[in-house]
């Protein structure tokens, strides 16, 4: 090959990195260069004469005569069209396209240039896209439709688990009035503290889920009505059913407390269920409920081991459980769920653990305008 | 008189037509739906799924401002759904120019509309799978920019932009339409101008077009293509004066 010049324009236009195409007033080639010749494997004979529309598949000769001759003709120019060039041997080039068209002063065409440029990673790229777009359609589509699901699913769930809960329970309390020796009175007990604990369980499972498949913990929060009466009830049944656990209450509410008292008490419930089975079954759990300075603050403290540190920082978290005998486990859901319950409230939920007591201490502001609301 | 544009483009198509004929006629343009300026918000998958649903605009376009005996003109596709109002609404159209119409663009037995149906269905399926550069031309219309037009500015193409979903859809109605019983019951004088080499409607479709309507007369034009009306707007606009 002979050495060319910088200057060599010839040169320059049939062996540039891009395909030329040159189109006279006829919407005919007239001139190809040889790197276009290349790529499509015609000679240049069989290019010269030809529509340009004639090396095109079917969609780009729509398209072409739908979209770029009359955007050419509007703007005298259209630049980064994609179209599919048909080669020699029938297979298709992906190429992006300018082109751009001279008229005379007149405004008569004179001709269209057109450069092309090969595509087909970016073409492939484009694609894939598109496809991971309509995947992702598709897929958040079916998410939405099985989360719906979901929501049905722990509702009913919840529903069919509570009501033979309830059965049984009613149906221990009716024996209770007949019942006889120590040991009716001792199967009566276990009966219902079993349906106490099964009870909590349940309230923490449907939580769990709903919190973590969306929906999270919602709130029915009410200033007027008192919540000592309420916490005082969930304290007794636990207290009933721990078969003669001492737990001191000792409530100070001097004002209304904006809060969802369910799941207040479901909070209590579940830290003292907690002490009850980690605590020391020789001292009493105690429960402090106070208002005080602007902060309704809420404490359940046992005695016993002190949680070690390591397993501190994993208290909240699901699923964490301690060293306790197995009978006594949970699913690890109590302390998580009480510390959703007081996110949920904008409050915190707190421990301590010191060789004198553990304490879980929840804390949330008792902010005037909700009292007002 | 009023211009309707055909798929692929806008209202812009006439720009080089319509002015010509405002000084003898009151002019009506808009942007079909999904076209141009249109509003994306109005697009209504089940009606606009077949070319019915197009000629019902036209109608209440139509019965908007009024129209009586008025000049229908179409481009493309829109000749047929120029046919179809013309057929709904009796005496809102006295005149129908075609240009470039075909009333099935698929090959049927000895119909030779242009198209083999294995092409067209490569076409939509390419359609499919292709935005073909339509994503930049949809790019103001999707961001809502009109009060910031230097947005706009960096956009390939200003004219003409479609929204690439609606785009597809319109090609599948355009392409799969069958129109061809339609036309003996059109009673309007009608001109169809007919484009050589023109590969969306060949020769054969215009002269079906020609046979089917009774009395209606064919221009051949020199110009080339599918858009005369951009392409030779002089022959477009003489053909037409000597019509209406």
């Amino acid at each position: 090959m002979s050495a060319t010049g910088i200057h060599d324009f010839e040169d320059m236009f049939e062996t540039a990195p891009c395909g030329y195409v040159v189109l006279g007033t006829n919407g005919r080639v007239d001139l190809v260069n040889k790197t276009m010749l290349g790529w499509t494997g015609y000679p240049a004979d069989r290019m010269v004469g030809k529509r340009f529309s004639d090396f095109l598949n079917i969609a780009g000769r729509v398209f072409y005569e739908t979209h770029v001759a009359p955007l050419l003709r509007m703007q005298g120019s259209f630049n980064e069209f994609a179209i599919d060039v048909v080669r020699a041997d029938g297979k298709s080039i992906q190429m992006i396209v300018n082109a751009t068209e001279r008229r005379d002063d007149a405004g008569k065409l004179i001709f269209v240039r057109l450069t092309l440029i090969k595509a087909t990673d970016r073409r492939r790229y484009e694609s894939q896209l598109l496809r991971a777009r309509d995947e992702a359609t598709v897929s958040l589509a079916d998410e939405r439709e099985t989360s719906e699901l979901r929501e049905q699913f722990i509702a009913v769930l919840g529903h069919d688990l509570r009501n033979p809960l309830a059965s049984i329970s009613a149906g221990a309390r009716i024996l209770g009035r007949d019942a006889k020796t120590e040991r009716d009175h001792q199967i009566l007990a276990m009966l219902q503290s079993t349906v106490v604990r099964m009870a909590g369980l349940i309230d923490n499972v449907l939580d769990f889920a709903r919190g973590r498949l969306g929906g999270g913990i919602t709130l029915d929060r009410n200033a007027r009505a008192p919540l000592e009466p309420v916490l005082h009830q969930v304290i007794d049944e636990l207290r009933l059913s721990s078969s003669g656990r001492e737990i001191v209450e000792d409530y100070s509410i001097d004002v209304p407390v904006n809060c969802d008292r369910g799941r207040i008490g479901q909070l209590v419930s579940n830290l003292v269920g907690n002490a009850l089975t980690h605590g020391a079954s020789n001292e009493p759990v105690r429960v402090r409920v106070a208002t005080k300075d602007g902060l309704f603050r809420l404490s359940v403290s046992n005695k016993g081991e002190p949680i070690p540190a390591a397993a501190i920082e994993k208290l909240f978290e699901p699923f964490f459980r301690g060293t306790v005998r197995a009978s006594r486990q949970g699913l690890g859901l109590g302390l998580h769920i009480a510390a959703q319950i007081a996110k949920a409230h904008e409050g915190t939920l707190t421990v301590t653990s010191t060789a004198d007591e553990t304490r879980f201490t929840f804390e949330m502001p008792l902010l005037a305008d909700r009292v007002i609301e | 008189m009023m211009f309707v544009h055909g798929f692929g483009c806008d209202q812009n198509m006439w720009r080089f037509v319509e002015p010509t004929f405002e000084k003898d006629f009151r002019t009506v343009l808009f942007d079909q739906v999904g076209a141009g300026g249109s509003d994306l918000g109005s697009y209504d998958k089940t009606k606009y799924s077949t070319l019915g649903g197009y000629a019902d605009d036209v109608v209440e376009i139509g019965h908007e401002l009024g129209l009586k005996d008025a000049v229908f003109v179409g481009h493309s596709v829109s000749a047929m759904i120029g046919a179809l109002a013309t057929l709904n609404a009796p005496g809102m159209f006295g005149k129908l120019v075609m240009i470039g119409p075909s009333a099935r663009y698929i090959d049927d037995g000895d119909y030779v509309g242009g198209f083999a149906a294995s092409q067209i269905e490569e076409l939509l399926q390419f359609l499919e799978a292709n935005h073909m550069g339509w994503s930049a031309q949809m790019a103001p219309a999707i961001m809502g920019n009109a009060d910031r037009p230097e947005l706009g500015e960096e956009l390939t193409n200003s004219f003409c932009r479609t929204d690439p979903e609606i785009a597809k859809a319109f090609a599948r109605v355009t392409f799969t339409s069958d129109n061809r019983r339609d036309l003996p019951k059109v009673k309007v004088p009608t001109l169809i101008l007919q484009c050589s080499e023109d590969v969306i409607a060949p020769q054969t479709a215009g002269d079906f077009v020609r046979g089917a309507i009774r009395g209606s007369r064919i221009v051949q034009l020199e110009a080339t293509g599918h858009c005369p009306n951009l392409s030779a707007p002089d022959e477009v606009i003489s053909a037409m004066r000597t019509f209406v």
